[in-house]
């Protein structure tokens, strides 16, 4: 559909973009009622490899496995769930961080997902980019509405104290379990899209570090609005698109602009400077994320930010 | 067999419970996951590195150096990342910790490059036979040093007066500062203490695989909250021998049951314990649950 508008690189990165707004939204929704999860790579790995066997092994066209993918890896979520329910905090932390090792190594030992050779020849799906946008607006339309009903105050309810709502007659196993597959589910259609885009995974493929930035995605973007989550994602992914083409923009200046004594001197250290290679990008990176979290601890977005933007004058709900 | 099985073990339980000590110092005293220490035991390994190769010192130099450059980011860590950060949104430091992260291993593959380098040899290799157990004396090196550092810790922690105030910083952080413990400079001596411990594993890591890389720091951070965990958050001497328990647990799974299921059993170690001990097996100092 896009296909003939934009160029393949330009498409790669809109695709892994949305997929990290994607695999945000799998952490936001736990995270909602106070649930903080470094596992949500996990989840995607199931979903990426589950996807992978329903296409290639079981002949799945991928609007079926799609869903199929999701719903494996929300059953495991919710499996996953039910002990998280009486763990919190850092525990809750190290739970799940263990649940992405025992993944990664169960996908490293099991020879019928390719063992550590890798999962190949994943067939590859050349309507990823139309998926990928299309979650991705069911999935902002999904978490707006639910901000403003019931279940998601009740949601909001719990993250702020648990008891306090389960005394205002609030089922709280009931909705965290909910938000706990919910958010594994997301995850899995995550993993199954990036699968069908980049055609060869590994155990190696959705690690710790993975986990981590998709938590810090939403921590950044800002975790008490739903916009937090996408504008931490497309933040965080296109940040290094954006240290590349720093130089391509210094490169535009003409040349007898600053073929002088200072200015010259200045241009190549700046040229030099914005020489972003990988490691060199990844530094900018974290010092961003350390940067972020002294001046706006709450992320990016919070309500009240939003609100003032707002152009409904009074909230609809106070 | 199995003798020389636990005597690995042993030495690799050295090492975790060498970097779980720190987190675990850490963990006590600031209730936050410090995710940079497998980044700061990274640094230490190559600064043993440096200072063996560059500036031809002995082991006990390079040992030395690494302990006091380790110490440094430590404070510096302490400022940058964990001071200027509110500390009343739980996942704020943890996310500018996970920066510094970030930014120590990419800074270390941009000065170094991503690639493995050799440690070189610089203990005289010799074997001892004990009955069935052969011991290089690499290996007692390492178990010494851990050894020594681990007992000159305890007894710090618990003789000495700011070892009483680490303690009491993290049993409660409001009484204590009301009972006139400066809680700053506690974090920041615990960071010291912490980091520099981190170092000196480093290097006995680097010793003992005869190998840095940048990339090392993530599997230590991880084993050493395993074992944090196994001992009891903010447990010390639980952290000491938990380290020595997954060390042995890990070498007899991977000798008698197989190499990839090595890393299955510590995870699911990991979360037997959380589901159901989370007090751990020698209990926690701070017995609320967090």
């Amino acid at each position: 559909m896009f296909a003939g508008l934009i160029d393949n690189y330009t498409q790669q990165i809109i695709i892994f973009t949305g997929i990290n707004v994607i695999a945000a939204f799998s952490f936001f929704a736990p995270f909602k009622t106070g649930q903080v999860s470094l596992g949500q790579a996990g989840f995607m790995a199931i979903g990426a490899y589950a996807s992978a066997v329903f296409t290639q092994k079981f002949g799945f066209p991928f609007a079926v496995s799609l869903p199929c993918a999701a719903l494996l890896a929300g059953v495991v979520g919710v499996v996953v769930g039910f002990p998280a329910l009486r763990i919190k905090g850092i525990y809750l932390l190290l739970l799940t961080l263990g649940f992405g090792e025992i993944v990664s190594v169960i996908a490293l030992s099991w020879d019928y997902v390719g063992g550590a050779q890798g999962y190949r020849n994943i067939p590859f799906n050349p309507r990823t980019l139309g998926y990928v946008l299309g979650v991705v607006v069911v999935l902002i339309i999904f978490f707006g509405r639910l901000e403003r009903s019931s279940l998601g105050r009740a949601m909001d309810s719990i993250h702020q104290d648990e008891t306090a709502a389960e005394v205002m007659g609030i089922d709280v196993v009931r909705i965290k379990l909910m938000a706990f597959g919910l958010g594994a589910a997301i995850a899995g259609l995550a993993g199954a899209l990036y699968a069908h885009q980049a055609t060869y995974i590994d155990s190696t493929t959705f690690n710790i570090m993975m986990g981590v930035e998709i938590l810090t995605f939403v921590v950044v973007g800002g975790g008490s609005t739903y916009w937090g989550p996408v504008a931490g994602a497309l933040m965080l992914s296109l940040l290094p698109e954006f240290l590349r083409t720093l130089r391509d923009w210094l490169e535009l200046v003409p040349v007898s602009m600053t073929d002088f004594f200072p200015l010259n001197r200045v241009y190549d250290f700046l040229h030099e400077f914005l020489d972003f290679e990988n490691a060199k990008r990844l530094i900018v990176y974290g010092l961003i994320l350390m940067l972020m979290m002294i001046v706006r601890p709450d992320g990016l977005l919070t309500r009240d930010a939003l609100r003032r933007f707002s152009w409904r004058r009074t909230p609809r709900h106070a | 067999m199995i003798y020389q099985q636990l005597i690995n073990g042993l030495m690799l339980g050295a090492s975790y419970s060498l970097v779980a000590i720190g987190y675990t110092l850490i963990f006590g005293v600031l209730n936050l996951l410090y995710f940079a220490h497998g980044e700061v035991f990274m640094v230490g390994a190559f600064v043993g590195l440096f200072l063996v190769v560059h500036l031809g010192l002995g082991i006990y130099g390079a040992l030395l150096g690494a302990m006091v450059a380790c110490a440094a980011l430590g404070v510096i860590s302490v400022f940058v990342a964990i001071r200027p950060v509110p500390k009343d949104r739980p996942l704020a430091p943890l996310i500018s910790t996970i920066g510094l992260t970030i930014v120590l291993q990419n800074a270390a593959v941009y000065f170094i490059g991503g690639q493995q380098l050799a440690f070189p040899e610089t203990i005289k290799q010799t074997l001892y036979h004990v009955g069935p157990v052969t011991v290089s004396s690499t290996q007692l090196f390492i178990l010494g040093v851990a050894v020594t550092l681990m007992v000159l810790l305890w007894l710090f922690i618990e003789h000495s007066k700011t070892g009483r105030g680490i303690r009491a910083v993290a049993e409660n952080h409001e009484t204590a500062a009301l009972l006139g413990v400066d809680v700053n400079r506690i974090v920041l001596i615990t960071f010291v203490i912490g980091s520099g411990i981190a170092g000196i594993a480093g290097v006995l890591d680097g010793l003992k695989n005869s190998s840095v890389s940048p990339f090392m720091g993530l599997g230590a951070a991880v084993k050493g909250l395993i074992v944090m965990l196994l001992g009891g958050l903010g447990n010390v001497p639980g952290a000491m021998v938990a380290g020595l328990m997954l060390g042995m647990i890990e070498i007899l799974s991977s000798a008698y049951i197989g190499t990839t299921e090595r890393d299955l059993f510590s995870f699911l170690i990991l979360i037997l314990i959380l589901l159901f001990r989370p007090t751990a097996l020698f209990g926690t100092r701070t017995a609320e649950q967090r």
